[in-house]
Parts: C-alpha cells; sequence; structure tokens
C-alpha cells in the first residue's frame, strides 16, 4: 500500500467517471477546508487523473479504477458525499503532517 | 453541519460491474464533455423549428447540421483524444465524419465506434513505425500517415459502419417504441434504478438513453427517453424520506442533499443513502416507474439531455406546451419515491438503531485504531 507524510501533500486530485460532476462539487468543499495550507486541490475524470497527484480521493465505487489507473498513489475513498469522515481524516493528516496510507 | 455515518458500502470491487462500469464509462466520457454543444442543439431547436416558441425558418437551417455533423464529430474527436490524445482525435473526428455523411440517424453511436477506433489505428501506426522514420521526416510522416489512415477509416465508415449502426439505432429505436406503444416503458425502471445507484448513471444516461433520445428528438422535436434516468422526482422523495423518517444521525444532512440533488442535479449524492439501506431500491424502482408512467401518458418529453439532472435543466428543455406532463412526472416520481422509501425506512428502524448503537459503541471504545473525527464540514 502507497503511504505518503501530510506535509508532502502539494495536489490532492478529486476524480469521478466525467470529472465535471461529483468531483467539481467536492473540490470546492476540500478547497475551502484546506486554505491556507498551500494544497492544491483539483479535479479529474478517473480514467484521466495527473501524474503530479499525491492523493486521489474518489467515491468507493470508482475505488478499483482509480487504484489501477494509479498503483502508487495514496487512494483515499469515501461513501458519503457530504460529512464522510474519509474527508476529515485526509484533511487532518494534511494539516497536522501525519501518514495517509490507502 | 452535515453528518454521517461510516456505512460499509456493499460495493463489488471487480467482476461484471467493474467491467460494465469501465465500457459505460468510457461511452460516458465521450459523451459529457460535449454536453454544451447537445444543449445548444436543444435549445436552439426548441426555439427556432416551427412549433417553437419564436419560429425562424433561416436561423432553423442550422439545426440539421448541429445534430447530423457537430454532435457526432464532437464525440467521436473525444473518444479519439481519450484513446491517444490530439492526433487520436483528429483520425476519429475524421472517421466519424464517415458516418455522419449521409445517415438518416444521428449517429452518436456510430460516432462512439469511430472515433475510438480512429484514436486506436494511429496509436497501433505510430507505435510500430516511430522508430523507422528518419530525422527530419517526422512532420511528413505523421501528417500524412494521420491524413491516409483518416481518409480510408472514413470510407470504411461510411460503406460500412454507417450502415451497419443505422440498422442497430433503428432495431434499437423500434424496440423502445414498443415499449412505449405498450404502456410498458416503465418496466425499464427496474433495471435503470438499481444500475443507477450501482454509479453505472452515466453509462446509461449517456451511452444508451441519449442517443436513442437524440434520434427522436430530431425527429419529433422532444423524447421520453431523456427523462427515464435523469428524473430529479425519485431522489427527492428518497431524501425527504430520510429527512423525516431515516436514522437520526443522517437527517440533518438530507436537506444540504436535496439541494445538490434536485436543484443542483448531481443525483450521486443521494446513491449512498441508498446503498445503506439496500431495500429502499425498492421505492426507488417506484418512484422511477411511477415518474416514467405519468411522462408516458402525459406525453411528455425534452428537446435535450438534461445535463445535470437538475430541475432547472428540465424546465430549460421543456418544449413549448409541455410543462405539465414534466413537472407532474417529476412530483409524482418524487411523491411516490417519498411514501415507499418512508414506509421501508419506517419498516426498518429497529435495524438501524442497533446499528447505530454498534457505531456509538466502537466510536467510545478505546479503540487501536484513531477514531475518525466528528465531522464538522
Amino acid at each position: 500500500m502507497p503511504t505518503i507524510q501530510g506535509s508532502d501533500v502539494h495536489k490532492v486530485v478529486v476524480a469521478c467517471e466525467a470529472g465535471m460532476g461529483s468531483s467539481v462539487l467536492l473540490v470546492s468543499q476540500l478547497r475551502q477546508r484546506l486554505k491556507g495550507t498551500g494544497v492544491e486541490v483539483d479535479h479529474a475524470p478517473v480514467r484521466g487523473i495527473p501524474p503530479d497527484a499525491d492523493v486521489i480521493v474518489v467515491n468507493r465505487g470508482l475505488e478499483a479504477t482509480a487504484r489501477s489507473v494509479a498503483p502508487d498513489t495514496v487512494v483515499v475513498p469515501f461513501a458519503m458525499f457530504r460529512g464522510d469522515p474519509a474527508f476529515d481524516r485526509l484533511v487532518k493528516a494534511i494539516k497536522e503532517g501525519a501518514t495517509l496510507e490507502g | 453541519m452535515s453528518m454521517a455515518l461510516p456505512v460499509p458500502v456493499p460495493v463489488a470491487t471487480g467482476g461484471w460491474r467493474a467491467r460494465v462500469q469501465r465500457f459505460g464509462g468510457f461511452l460516458a466520457g465521450m459523451v459529457i464533455p460535449n454536453i454544451g454543444a447537445i444543449l445548444a442543439w436543444g435549445l436552439l431547436t426548441a426555439f427556432v423549428i416551427p412549433t417553437g416558441w419564436t419560429p425562424n425558418a433561416k436561423l432553423a437551417q442550422m439545426v440539421g447540421p448541429l445534430i447530423t455533423f457537430l454532435l457526432p464529430i464532437l464525440i467521436g474527436y473525444t473518444g479519439g483524444y481519450l484513446v491517444y490524445g490530439q492526433r487520436g482525435a483528429v483520425v476519429g473526428a475524421i472517421g466519424t465524419a464517415g458516418v455522419a455523411v449521409g445517415s438518416s440517424v444521428p449517429q452518436f453511436i456510430g460516432a462512439m465506434i469511430m472515433g475510438p477506433l480512429g484514436g486506436l489505428v494511429i496509436k497501433e501506426f505510430d507505435n510500430r513505425t516511430q522508430e523507422h522514420v528518419p530525422t527530419g521526416f517526422e512532420m511528413l510522416v505523421n501528417n500524412f500517415s494521420a491524413g491516409i489512415i483518416g481518409a480510408g477509416l472514413a470510407i470504411l465508415a461510411f460503406w460500412a459502419i454507417g450502415p451497419a449502426v443505422e440498422h442497430a439505432s433503428t432495431a434499437l429505436g423500434h424496440a423502445v417504441n414498443f415499449l412505449i406503444n405498450h404502456t410498458l416503458l416503465p418496466l425499464v425502471s427496474i433495471i435503470v434504478e438499481p444500475a443507477k445507484v450501482l454509479f453505472l448513471n452515466n453509462a446509461i444516461n449517456h451511452g444508451v438513453l441519449a442517443p436513442l433520445g437524440v434520434a427522436k428528438a430530431a425527429k419529433h422535436g422532444k423524447a421520453i427517453e431523456f427523462m427515464i434516468e435523469s428524473n430529479p422526482g425519485p431522489g427527492l422523495g428518497l431524501l425527504t424520506a430520510y429527512w423525516f423518517f431515516g436514522p437520526r444521525s443522517i437527517r440533518p444532512s438530507a436537506p444540504g442533499a436535496i439541494i445538490i440533488q434536485f436543484f443542483g442535479g448531481i443525483h450521486e449524492v443521494y446513491f449512498p443513502y441508498v446503498l445503506m439501506r439496500p431495500i429502499l431500491i425498492v421505492g426507488m424502482i417506484a418512484g422511477g416507474m411511477a415518474g416514467v408512467l405519468t411522462f408516458l401518458v402525459t406525453h411528455a418529453g425534452l428537446v435535450a439531455t438534461p445535463s445535470p439532472g437538475s430541475i432547472f435543466a428540465y424546465l430549460a428543455e421543456t418544449p413549448k406546451g409541455g410543462y405539465f406532463g414534466v413537472l407532474a412526472g417529476v412530483a409524482v416520481g418524487a411523491i411516490v419515491s417519498f411514501l415507499v422509501n418512508s414506509f421501508l425506512l419506517k419498516l426498518t428502524s429497529r435495524e438501524d438503531e442497533a446499528v447505530e448503537e454498534e457505531v456509538a459503541r466502537a466510536e467510545t471504545a478505546p479503540a487501536s485504531a484513531p477514531a475518525p473525527a466528528p465531522a464538522t464540514a
């Protein structure tokens, strides 16, 4: 399983099927919560995840695809689009420099 | 403000679903980036055709070329791009022109074949020849290979693939018409609603229903095919049921989800609410069927594919004089989904109290792993 230190995260990519629907919704939420950390948050189609992504945030339904596209990148899967604990873990890890795994 | 249980979502990560999703997702990936163009065509049609809001014979000349050429070629271009970047896109677009010319149906499906095929062929050609091209001849070889392969593919598409797809599209269209004429169309919801919450929504709507709908809308100015998967009513009913009768810890998240789903058109936000209580799929099917039936008996249709499936997209794409059926179908879908899902939530509420207790216990227990922080988003 790939791991990364929260402090080494420079770019978080939220992926969904087309890269322009549900992922965009999460980008604005995450950007707000990561304001001031200097971490870039972007969205992309799951088959077009850019190679410079440090962490990939993706719905569990597309988790397998994301892992096959970027096997060496940490994938943070979530279930709920609002208030999923996965987002809290991610934000916390980035802000406090903890290790992210997955 | 929103809270959610860390609910295990029973989603298989491999197998047929992953394959269908990969394939369907690829189809949707060709269509979704071009929805702006589909909307332009739909809106223009709604205004300028003889039965539209502001009939204008001169502007109406654009309607045909937009649907026959622009939309398929954009889809083919995008399909080629997905396979092999800009070069794939160009060859895919040339090939798509071959299916579009001389066809009597909008060649969306033909474009979904020719675009990726063009990308694949030129990719394969490049892989085999790249090393053997003498220095200084790269541009010459690149341009002429794309041109020659593109022209060849366009001829193949014109003679073989176009006619084959035309037959297949016509047969599919007849099958859908059979369902419509015999009032069997609501049965489609039995497949569509479960597939939707398994995140096959885009595959179904943009991969299958939109091409069929576009063919019909090009002829009749509106199509019910656009409304089968995208009706925002059933999702609204489900989320409202959760708001009033769901597990207490989840209720506060429902209103926000309603805004995103019903007004924003991002249906994905309601899928987890179904997956955490799978029996609710029955309510979704009931709501979906009731909505489709209402659309059917009121002869409702939209002028283009509503994407995202927001109530605003529905209102914007309703043809002149069609508001009653469109709004009725959304409302009936919402009400039926609300009633059935509320009943099912009540019926299964004992179970989830146990789940909530279990979660509470797990969270208060001295956990070996760090407990998830409380959601404060």
